[in-house]
């Protein structure tokens, strides 16, 4: 049955961010373990587009790659993301940021995304691989309602503007 | 008890698969269902550990399945709906035990300890840290071990051989093959372990090959029907499965019965038995960590049908592990099998290659099939250089290949560097076996 948290248990797996502390903790082991099957899927499945790796030894922290949709703005560039996995992972999602500079409406400058399935619509079916999917669809469709880049969502309606300012911003971003 | 269904407006329209699909036939004879390891997984995983079902709790109205723990941590973790499908649970009440599908699990996996020690096994090999390394070594190993084996290949079977890997662009694929062809070699020098009884050895090749398999005796009966039932309420797995193999005698059919139910629990497998659902090969003795992910890439599903593969079968012991899934399912692994053959004039029996490469000149080859023709080539020529060694005259050192496919027997098409093997296959290949293809060795 579910598992009650000890207090010293929740404080272990110093990479995680907790995106709310109220939930209910399974065991360490049994996330590393899923995350495990989750890389070993990923490697398998070779997907197309997206590909992601734990960062060096701690399996909670992950970097992953998105290829931009092709026929998008975003066509030509690659984007690398940093993934932090809670302790409550799966029933919490990870925190998921842009390391790669990235204009769009739904990214602020700092890389953090705003994603309803990162936030309220997580579903602990979500998986590394679904993430990075629905972040490479989110390029190509952004939902301008409720930007976190204002400037990027008014751009958005004219796409040659916004292309030449994209192509502006990846050179003065060129090394970073 | 009262059920506990939300009052919102439901709506009971069919998709149109479910208006289209037909009811699975009761098995009532002994045919054999195989059902590939890799959509045995599926179904009886829990979608949210990734596990197998453990106490398994069905939604009431979506008839979806989790592990009890799981789908209680995250009903209170989170959202009030189906993790799998957003349909709103209001509570625990909204859940069934579903013990009939625990007794299924248990029938198939009798040995849930050792199904999950085997895991953890894999798991604690599978270091990520590692597995860059192991890769490389994996390739190389593998490599290695099959120009070893490679006399005793000979011997064996004229049609053995292939399994390594083709060139081809991405990591994973090569690694994935790099270790199939380990696998090759375990299975040439585990001989000694194999049943050589005629019967006996084609139902296990036939279960080793599709891992799973219900039972076939009338008498098993009660066991076939809940694997065909679980099939047929999960939308189409079975349709990229074969059901084929029909015992032709009371005996074999008995006699493969309990070789398959052996092949369907992993666990307590005997060393003989291989290519279990479990990713744990059974001769596990001389696991390294890529063999996880071998077994586990290599879905195995038989085409019987297809002649070359059963001859290749019959033909010899060693070659199991090269044959497998045909082409039919290429649109869920994305692998394809090749036979390659020297072009029937340009490479005739006097050619130089021809003759240092002997009866050796007719490769099986698997990769996948988003590999060009460019790397079959490039495949080809690394290939039969590491093959020949020193026996490579001096004159092919470069060795540079056209290669051309054979829609029709007599009619060579040669083919463009650039195409996937998945378009050549589309385009040329349409029949459901290993698509034939032929090598000429360009002097240019």
């Amino acid at each position: 049955m579910a598992q009650n948290i000890s207090p010293e248990q929740s404080g272990a797996g110093g990479s995680s961010k907790h995106n709310d502390d109220s939930l209910p903790i399974k065991d360490n082991h049994a996330v590393s373990k899923r995350l495990h099957k989750e890389l070993m899927n990923l490697m398998m499945a070779n997907e197309k587009g997206i590909s992601a790796f734990p960062d060096g030894e701690n399996i909670f922290k992950w970097v992953g790659t998105i290829a931009g949709p092709i026929n998008t703005v975003y066509s030509s560039q690659t984007y690398r993301l940093s993934l932090d996995f809670p302790n409550s992972y799966p029933y919490a999602a990870p925190v998921v940021k842009f390391l790669t500079p990235c204009f769009h409406p739904n990214v602020d400058l700092q890389g953090a995304i705003c994603l309803d399935i990162l936030k309220d619509k997580w579903s602990a079916l979500y998986d590394v691989r679904t993430i990075l999917l629905s972040i490479q669809s989110l390029l190509g469709e952004p939902n301008n309602e409720s930007p976190l880049n204002a400037q990027a969502a008014m751009m958005w309606n004219n796409q040659n503007e916004y292309k030449k300012y994209l192509d502006a911003f990846y050179e003065k971003h060129k090394d970073t | 008890m009262a059920s506990l269904e939300p009052t919102q407006n439901k709506t009971w329209d069919l998709s149109l698969y479910e208006l289209q699909r037909k009811p699975q036939e009761i098995i009532t004879d002994s045919t054999e269902i195989a059902v590939s390891p890799r959509s045995l997984h599926s179904e009886l995983m829990c979608p949210i550990c990734l596990d197998m079902l453990k106490k398994t709790m069905t939604t009431k109205e979506c008839l979806h399945r989790f592990c009890s723990d799981c789908i209680v941590t995250a009903l209170r973790s989170g959202n009030k709906e189906c993790p799998t499908c957003r349909k709103k649970l209001v509570s625990k009440r909204s859940l069934r035990a579903d013990p009939n599908f625990d007794l299924l699990i248990s029938k198939i996996y009798p040995s849930r300890e050792e199904y999950e020690a085997s895991q953890e096994k894999i798991m604690a090999k599978f270091n990520p840290t590692q597995s860059q390394k192991a890769l490389v070594n994996s390739i190389n190993e593998g490599i290695k071990l099959q120009s070893q084996n490679r006399p005793q290949r000979f011997r064996t079977n004229k049609g053995g051989g292939g399994g390594g890997a083709a060139a081809n662009n991405n990591g994973g694929a090569i690694a994935g093959n790099a270790n199939r062809a380990v696998n090759t070699h375990d299975t040439a020098s585990n001989d000694s372990n194999s049943n050589t009884n005629g019967n006996d050895r084609e139902s296990r090749d036939a279960a080793g090959a599709t891992g799973a398999a219900a039972p076939a005796a009338p008498a098993a009966a009660a066991t076939t029907t809940p694997v065909s039932t679980s099939s047929s309420s999960s939308n189409n797995t079975t349709t990229n499965t074969t059901t084929t193999q029909v015992a032709t005698t009371a005996g074999t059919s008995g006699a493969s019965t309990s070789s398959n139910r052996m092949q369907v629990d992993d666990a307590s497998n005997p060393p003989s038995v291989r290519s279990t659902p479990s990713p744990v090969p059974s001769n596990s003795s001389s696991t390294k960590p890529k063999r996880a992910m071998s077994v586990m890439t290599s879905e195995r599903s038989e085409e019987s049908e297809s002649d070359s593969q059963m001859d290749c079968r019959t033909e010899g012991d060693s070659n199991i592990d090269t044959e497998g899934e045909g082409n039919g399912e290429l649109g869920i692994n994305d692998e394809i099998e090749l036979v390659f053959k020297p072009h029937p004039t340009e490479m005739s029996a006097d050619n130089q290659l021809i003759r240092a490469l002997k009866d050796n000149c007719i490769r099986y080859i698997k990769t996948t099939a988003n590999a060009t023709v460019d790397h079959l080539s490039k495949y080809l020529a690394i290939r039969l250089t590491l093959d020949l060694g020193a026996d490579l005259p001096e004159a092919c050192r470069l060795l540079n290949f056209c290669i051309y496919v054979a829609p029709q027997p007599q009619q060579l098409v040669i083919l463009n560097g650039n195409q996937t093997l998945h378009q050549v296959n589309d385009k040329f290949w349409k029949v459901n076996k290993p698509m034939e293809m032929y090598y000429s060795w360009k002097k240019t």
